[in-house]
């Protein structure tokens, strides 16, 4: 008996599980290979500016809401705001004056010390145009980006503190993931007792988590955590979070310490990045101690060379 | 019955596109409906000859571009679902409109619990219970409003 197979009715192409197959196979093709290699970046950096259009016009509504409200803004509110922004602006200024003088004589100490000086890193302004539309990760998305020179790296910070880092670079914009993302880690120090540790992101319910720190470790709840400058990226001093609660329990070894951030996302749209500093102090260490342990081991080298030759005399 | 023309399919998914792109944020992010998924599974129901896996699948590489996760994650959510709604697309629509929206919430949740599942192998962060609100909105929205306005027996 011969089989034979009756023509389709309707032309449809390959069958829907067949298309399944195909399409899920190269989804998780892409998937593997963009979660394990950087293959992609230049794709996505293209197809994302081929997207830029339309988020251009899904942005239009909120940015001509924003400029409808600033022209509406009444002048008493402007008033206020200056009159804020004077009294505000006098007590920086007295603040700089200090803090001028305190550099001077740090400086002095410093190089009394003979230790490497500090510098002040370059920023750029930005706006965060819209929060991440993802609501797995916390990251917003900023208005400039490969076009002004912007480098993965670099850290974003606000009036108050430290906002996160850049993770992802566009042409014309770039995704700042948070410190409360689970995937950032900052390195920070308690500020009263100089205790120095690394901060975790925590998700939404739990901002900072700071894991691996002894039971007995000295944190209270209200410590201030400030970055420690240790990793090159963020540089010292500036605010990260406020410690909110100290756990103990007797089944772990470790505290359980969880922290607010300083700054806000929602507090303020333009925020400042700095730029990536590669002579960094303690760059500059380890690239020093680095040489040491080179020119130790090539000395070594030589000094057996020179016990095998003697040996090789006797 | 009018004939459906691809630019039509392409234009309603654009704006779709855009409709999800809007700055949302706080609730407003886990109440967003999904609208690319929406617009094509409309499509598939009525042309399944024009809208199917394939387009799903890209619409969903779009998604994933714009909102910077991981390539293919919604793109596979989608194409699953997409599978789902192609193949039992003729008897859908000669289900009654509230058949239609139950299976279509089905599909939804389903597409979810993909990406839920996808998401928290790829290492993120568990956003709890919230994420399924979608579905709810969504569905809101296709009964109310993508039945209600552009089904075909609504404008008898």
């Amino acid at each position: 008996m011969e089989y034979q197979q009756s023509p389709k009715f309707f032309v449809r192409g390959p069958s829907a599980f067949a298309r399944l197959i195909m399409f899920a196979t190269l989804s998780l093709l892409l998937i593997a290979s963009d979660a394990r290699f950087s293959y992609l970046t230049e794709v996505r950096q293209s197809a994302v500016s081929l997207l830029s259009p339309f988020q251009w016009l899904a942005n239009r509504p909120v940015v001509l809401y924003n400029d409808l409200s600033d022209f509406f803004t009444s002048q008493a509110n402007l008033r206020a705001e200056v009159k804020r922004l004077n009294s505000q602006a006098l007590v920086n200024g007295a603040a700089l004056q200090e803090l001028k003088t305190l550099q001077a004589e740090n400086e002095h100490l410093r190089s009394l010390f003979d230790a490497s000086k500090t510098t002040i890193r370059p920023t750029k302004m930005a706006e965060i145009m819209h929060l991440g539309l993802d609501p797995f990760t916390h990251k917003v998305i900023v208005n400039i980006g490969a076009d002004k020179e912007i480098q993965a790296g670099q850290a974003v910070v606000d009036a108050n503190g430290v906002l996160g880092q850049v993770t992802r670079v566009y042409p014309h914009t770039s995704e700042v993931t948070l410190l409360t993302d689970h995937d950032l880690s900052i390195p920070v120090q308690v500020e009263r007792s100089g205790l120095r540790a690394i901060a975790f992101g925590g998700g939404r319910e739990y901002g900072v988590n700071l894991p691996y720190l002894p039971a007995n470790v000295d944190i209270q709840v209200g410590d201030r955590l400030v970055t420690s400058g240790i990793d090159g990226v963020y540089p010292q001093g500036l605010g990260v979070a406020k410690v909110t609660s100290v756990k103990v329990s007797s089944g772990s070894p470790f505290a359980t310490i969880v922290a607010l951030p300083i700054a806000g996302v929602q507090n303020f749209r333009q925020v400042l990045l700095l730029d990536l500093d590669h002579k960094t102090a303690v760059n500059e260490e380890v690239a020093k101690a680095r040489e040491e342990e080179q020119s130790n081991k090539v000395s070594k080298n030589q000094k057996t060379n020179q016990s095998v030759k003697k040996n090789a005399g006797h | 019955m009018p004939v459906i023309k691809r630019r039509m399919i392409y234009a309603s998914l654009l704006a779709a596109l855009v409709l999800q792109l809007f700055p949302w944020s706080g609730w407003g992010l886990y109440l967003r409906p999904d609208f690319v998924l929406l617009a094509l599974l409309f499509w598939m129901l009525r042309a399944p000859q024009h809208c199917n896996i394939g387009l799903a699948w890209i619409a969903g590489l779009a998604i994933d571009l714009s909102s910077g996760s991981l390539f293919g994650q919604n793109a596979l959510a989608y194409a699953i679902t997409a599978f789902l709604a192609v193949v039992y697309q003729r008897r859908l629509i000669l289900f009654t409109d509230l058949q239609q929206t139950s299976y279509v919430f089905l599909l939804l949740l389903v597409n979810q619990l993909a990406l839920f599942v996808l998401k928290l192998f790829s290492g993120a962060e568990n956003p709890g219970y919230y994420f399924f609100l979608s579905c709810l909105s969504s569905v809101l929205f296709w009964h109310f409003v993508i039945i209600r306005f552009f089904s075909p027996r609504a404008r008898h």
